[in-house]
Parts: C-alpha cells; structure tokens; sequence
C-alpha cells in the first residue's frame, strides 16, 4: 500500500515543480531588460498605426520590450480598471480627458514633470496644452493630438437642395433657417437637414459656453440651470417637429460611434463629432464630408476649446518609467514616430511635427488640419475639469434627450430632471 | 480498512485523536487529490469571490483605492433613492414574465411537432438547436439589430404590405419585445428537453385515449401535460434563472447604454454599468446579492409550486 502511494507523492510533487518553472524563468527573463506594457482603445486603423510605431521605436531601442494590447471603447475602462486595482497596471496608458482626473485622482497616474526636458520634449506643444494635461499643476499625461467640437458636413446633399452649407460665424438661428431651407429643397428620401444635437453633451456644451456659461464650475458643480437646459430641449425640439431632424428613433440607433451616426446611415446631411474623428467618418461613406466649427450667438462667446483628444500617461506603478516616457517622447514628439501615428488621435499639438506630417495627409486629412489651424484665433480659455462623475452626467444627458424625443416629458420637464439628477450625481461622487 | 473492524469505544477514541486527519487523509487522500483541480477552481474562482463581493457590498468601493466600510448604506440607497433600480428590475421581471412562459411554449410545440416520427430527425433537431448555440453571441445580437432597424427585414416585409413599421429596436415602446422575441427563438435547449421527456410517455395511454374517444386536445391536457410536468418544471427553473441574468442581448443591441430610455436597462446590464462605467464596485456587489436572493427567491416559489401541479408516478 506504502510504496505507491510514495510514489504518487513524489509524482504530484515533480509534477507541481514542473508547473510553476515557467512562472519562475519568467520572472527572471523578464528582469533582464526593461519591459513596458502599453495599452489603448480604438479600431484596426489605429492598432496598425500604433505597432509600426512601436515596432520602429523597438528597432531604436533594442534594450527595451513592449507589449502591445488594444481594445474597443467600452472594454477598455473596465479592463483597465480592473487592472490597475489588480496591481497589474500596464506601464503605458493612453488617457481620456475625462477619466484622466478619475485616475490621477486616485494616485494611479505618475506626475510626468521629472521627465520634462529630459526624456519627454514637448515644451513646444505650448502653455495651454500643458495645462489641459494637467491636474493640481502636474502633468499627468503628454498630448496627442487636440481637437474642436466640429459640424460634419455632407456637402453634394446641401448642393443639391441649394442651400448653401452651415459654416463658421453662423448662429444657431441661422443654422434653424438653413435646416428649413434645405427641408424645403429636399429630394432624397428618408435623408434630414441634420442629426439631432440634443444628446450631444459636447455641443451643448458648445451652446453653453456662447451663452457665457459652463457644463461645470471650477468648484465641480453644474454651470447652467434647469432653465438653460430647458431651452435646450426646446430648441432641438422644435427642430424636430418640423422635420429638420432626424425623428428620436432614427438617433436612438446612435451608438457614438461613426459606423452608428445618421450621417454614414444616410439618414441626414449634418451631424456631429470631434475634429479627430472626420478621417473615420470620411471613410465610412462614398459622399464628401467637411467640416466647420459649432454655431455661434450674435455678440456671444467663442463656443470652441481645444481638447486634448488623448493623451499618454504613465502609471504610478510601472517599472521602468523612464523608459516609458522615452516611448512617449517618440510617438508624440519625435517626427519619425508621430508621423507614422499621423492624424488618427488629432491633430499634433505641436506646429513642428504639425508641419513634418503635413506632406504625407491625404484630403480628408488636410481639412482636419485646416480646421484646427483656423479655429486657432477663435478658441477660447479651457473649461474647468470635469468633476468626479462627469461621465453619469453625460449619461443622464443622453437618456432625457430620449425622452424628450419620445415626448415622454417636455422640455422644460426634461431640463428640470436634468439639473436635479445632475445635481444628485455631483453630489454623491 | 482496518477501522471498520474496530469496536465502538475504540472509533470513538479513534475520532477524538488528533491522527484521525491524517487517517482520514491516507484513505481519501488519492481522491481529494483527483477532485482538487474542479475544489481549487470552486473555493479561489467562485466561493472566494462570492463571498469577497457580500463584503464589498457594504462598502464603497472604487477599485483604485481602498473600501471603505459604510455598512447597508448600498442596500438603504438600493430602495430609497434609486430610481435606476426599480426601473431595471421592472425591465427584468418584465422581460422574465413574457419570455419564460412564451419560449417553454415554443419549445414544447417544437418538440410535439418533432415527436411524430418524421424522417431526418436528427437533422431536424440539430436545425432548431442552433439559434441556442449561436443565440447569446455577439454575433447574433449583431443580426438583430439588422432585421429590426427601421430599414431592417422586418420592415421591408411589412413594407410588401403596405405597412411602415417603426424602427423596432430604438423605439422604446418596441425595444423589450425585440429581445423577448430573440430570447424566444433560442429555444433549442428545452426543445430537446422537452423532446426526450415526451419520449419517455408510453404509447399505449395515448392509444387507449383515442379508443374512448379523447380528443387531441384532451389527450394533450389530460397525458401529456401532466406526465410531462417534472420537466417543465426542470424546463421553467432553469429558464427563469437564465433570463434574470440576460446581458449580451441587451448589451449589444442597445450598445451598453440600456437605451433607449432605460428601456433594455437589464438588471444585470445596470450592475454593470455601475460596476465599470461609475467605478461603484461596492453598490454593483450590493447589486449582484439582491439579484442572488431575488432568483433564490424565485426559484423557491417553483420548487413549493410542485405539489399543485407536478405529476409524480410513484
């Protein structure tokens, strides 16, 4: 009885050696040289994009390894988030300007401000740019690119009708008249003026700040009141009961993501987006897009900012942080590596490496560029950051602007509900 | 072994001694061995989370820093200030209700259908078993957004008879009845269920039935049913858990969002929203044992229905 039972100890102990070698030579290959995990969100075209780069800085940097992981939108925060409360935080983050101030709130991210000029070269990207990457006078993260809100146009479909196409300076009545004229013109079936703006939080936003006022104040608390948001409602209302918009179920079917947007489902000639996202927009359909600034108010103030659409930031944790912000350097500051990274995160922040990739734009790309560069004069001063549950908020905005679609309350109802659920969110992050 | 040949008083001294463990051990060891792998993966992969997450849910919790205990604040909240959780839990019980009863239907009528006999059973069994298989993919989610977007197939065969219909999907009074209708077609698992069950009635009762002149119906309400209840019972307890934990569906078609206006807010779509949308893991566990006493709650009700309804031969 003894002397199997003997041996199928000896067997289950070899056999647990056997299994946990791999872990221990792991760990000791990996210590040998400096290894860097990087993460980001986003589609095919920019995974390809992102791994020349990578795979360019690894030819550079042989002492270093990297690896690479992507993932959609949505998987992304949660994967990320459970990473990094895993301890397992990937050394390289690429950021949201929202969830940039969740993050390095809570200690996660690593103030880049020991790498400035050193490693990480971008005082050229300016001032402003710092500051919009910044928290508590820290730099959590280096830009890649900024953005404006923008109109996205389809111009034939306003050709056809004879109305000449929104652009900048026109007010939002005056986007209300060309909404009508284009209605009355119409011959394509099925097709609107324009998607409906009202779930958009960032051109409320934009509507907002002609007024005078914020999404948020510098305390974190909501910068309109019911009233403001009332009116809001009430506008896209209005243009939706006279056929300028596109009805609620057709925007309901908006998914925030071009593939989902009544522009590319050929449901309207107008919609809306962030300046970095045209290329893709362009893409998705045979028509040819441009692209304007939001309206404006007679007398008002300027209605844009400049975004950080993304950023590369570094965690609180990552091993070799020096080496990351090196990598960092490479892709954002350094023509070799931004260039193949092109326009697919914004436009570069800096006018240097601006001019480097100008050469190799197709048209599409181009106009982006141009954009930026003539809504430069017109920016106005960065809103305040965004509080801790900015993203409910936003979620909040969409679902009452559904409902006043649907005409499950009105308006002026829907602008009340949404300043107190507002109110409520703020108050319990 | 050699325990059992021991007399009372000594396998009592046996049991109070501290070697009984390891008696114990060298007689069942080779087994626990053997059952360790499915033991680790139950107590570090289920058991210790489960009960990782009851204590998270009297916390807050934000996944970066560290919970802070604060008691039944996410329960009090749960049924006093969140307008969310009523809304996602009439969703589900909705969802529940009109699902549960109309795909056990289904199926029975499939398998009834397939009972007769019919050459290429097998075929024909694997055909209506496939939407099960492919039925909680992304893919398939994907599909039905397609038939019943507002220029999806659904409306262009309503438009062959003159009827607009509206965009099914993202209209919020439509939205729900999309997915139970999804959910219906999936009803391949208690098909075959259903299909072995209704093999096991002896032909006989059927034949002495039709010699006293029973009617189809009558046979059906009189043979069928009863002699079928134990696995309609079997049937209905595993489809009412599985419904109250329907994501994918909701998730994809509404794009995660549970929209629109709440309508396919699933309850467990809202737990996830909390959980990695809001970063609120301590309310989302709050969330997750509510779900688990809901469906035990649920599942209790069937189990001391039986004795009205489920027919037992012995």
């Amino acid at each position: 009885m003894t002397t199997p039972l003997m041996g199928r100890r000896r067997f289950i102990g070899a056999g647990m050696l056997a299994a946990g070698l791999p872990l221990l030579i792991g760990r000791a290959a990996l210590a040998q040289q400096s290894a860097i995990r990087m993460i980001w969100w986003g589609g095919d075209e920019r995974a390809r994009r992102t791994e020349a780069a990578v795979a360019l800085f690894r030819e550079k940097h042989p002492e270093i390894s990297i690896q690479t992981e992507s993932m959609g939108w949505d998987d992304y925060w949660a994967r990320l988030a459970t990473q990094v409360a895993g301890g397992n935080a990937p050394d390289f983050i690429q950021m949201d300007y929202r969830y940039m101030f969740e993050y390095a709130r809570r200690g996660a991210l690593l103030p880049l401000n020991q790498f400035l000029g050193n490693e990480l070269k971008i005082a050229d990207f300016g001032e402003a740019n710092l500051a919009s990457c910044s928290m508590d006078g820290k730099l959590y993260g280096g830009n890649v690119g900024v953005n404006a809100y923008t109109l996205l146009l389809d111009g034939a479909a306003w050709d056809e009708a004879g109305v000449e196409m929104p652009a900048y300076g026109m007010t939002w009545d005056g986007f209300a008249e060309k909404c009508a004229a284009f209605t009355e013109a119409n011959q394509r079936p099925r097709v609107f003026a324009t998607a409906d703006g009202s779930c958009q939080e960032a051109l409320f936003e934009a509507w907002l700040r002609a007024q005078g006022k914020a999404l948020y104040t510098p305390e974190g608390t909501l910068g309109f009141n019911a009233e403001d948001a009332g009116r809001w409602f009430a506008y896209w209302a209005e243009m939706r009961d006279a056929g300028y918009c596109v009805p609620a179920d057709v925007q309901a079917l908006y998914k925030f993501s071009p593939e989902t947007s009544p522009i590319v489902q050929r449901r309207s000639a107008t919609d809306f987006g962030h300046s970095n996202q045209f290329v893709a927009f362009q893409m998705l359909v045979d028509a040819e897009l441009s692209l304007t600034s939001t309206p404006v108010l007679p007398d008002g103030q300027p209605p844009q900012y400049f975004k950080p659409s993304q950023m590369f930031s570094i965690s609180s944790k990552a091993k070799d942080p020096a080496a990351t912000a090196r990598l960092i350097n490479f892709l954002i500051a350094e023509p070799e590596g931004a260039k193949l990274l092109g326009l697919d995160r914004g436009v570069p922040a800096s006018a240097a490496i601006r001019d480097v990739i100008a050469s190799d734009l197709d048209e599409p790309g181009r106009k982006v560029v141009r954009f930026i560069s003539d809504m430069t004069p017109q920016i106005g001063m960065l809103p305040p950051s965004p509080p801790q549950g900015a993203g409910e908020v936003n979620d909040t905005i969409i679902r009452i602007s559904q409902e006043v679609g649907f005409k499950a309350v009105t308006p002026e109802q829907g602008g009340a509900n949404l300043v107190d659920e507002a109110t409520s969110i703020l108050g319990r992050a | 072994m050699a325990e059992q040949t021991l007399s009372r008083p000594a396998a009592a001294r046996m049991r109070a001694s501290p070697s009984r463990l390891g008696a114990a051990m060298r007689r069942n060891g080779a087994g626990y061995l053997f059952l360790a792998p499915w033991l680790l993966g139950f107590f570090l992969l289920t058991l210790g989370p489960a009960l990782a997450s009851l204590y998270l849910s009297f916390t807050d919790f934000d996944l970066l820093t560290t919970p802070e205990f604060i008691g039944a604040q996410n329960y009090v909240r749960m049924v006093t200030q969140d307008p969310k959780f009523a809304a996602s839990m009439k969703v589900t019980l909705l969802y529940v209700l009109l699902s549960v009863p109309l795909k056990l239907a289904f199926a029975l009528a499939v398998a009834m259908l397939l009972n007769r006999g019919m050459q290429g059973l097998p075929v024909y069994r694997a055909i209506f078993y496939l939407p099960s298989l492919l039925g909680t993919s992304v893919a398939i989610a994907v599909l039905w957004r397609q038939l019943f977007a507002s220029d999806g197939l659904v409306n262009s065969l309503l438009a062959q008879i003159g009827i607009e219909g509206p965009s099914w999907i993202s209209n919020p009074n439509y939205s729900l009845y999309t997915l139970v209708v999804l959910s219906v077609w999936q009803f391949g698992s208690p098909m075959i269920i259903f299909l072995a069950g209704l093999r096991q009635i002896p032909t006989d009762m059927y034949e002495a039935a039709s010699l006293d002149g029973a009617s189809p119906t009558r046979q059906f309400l009189r043979i069928t049913l009863p002699l079928l209840s134990p696995v309609v019972f079997f049937n209905l307890v595993i489809q009412t858990i599985e419904a109250f934990k329907a994501f994918t569906p909701a998730f994809i078609i509404s794009g995660g969002s549970g929209g629109p206006i709440n309508s396919t807010l699933f309850y467990t779509l809202y737990l996830y929203q909390e959980a990695f949308g809001y970063f609120r893991m301590g309310y989302a566990s709050a969330l997750a044992w509510v779900l688990v006493i809901i469906i035990a709650i649920f599942t209790a009700i069937s189990f001391l229905s039986t004795k009205y309804w489920v027919h037992h031969d012995d």
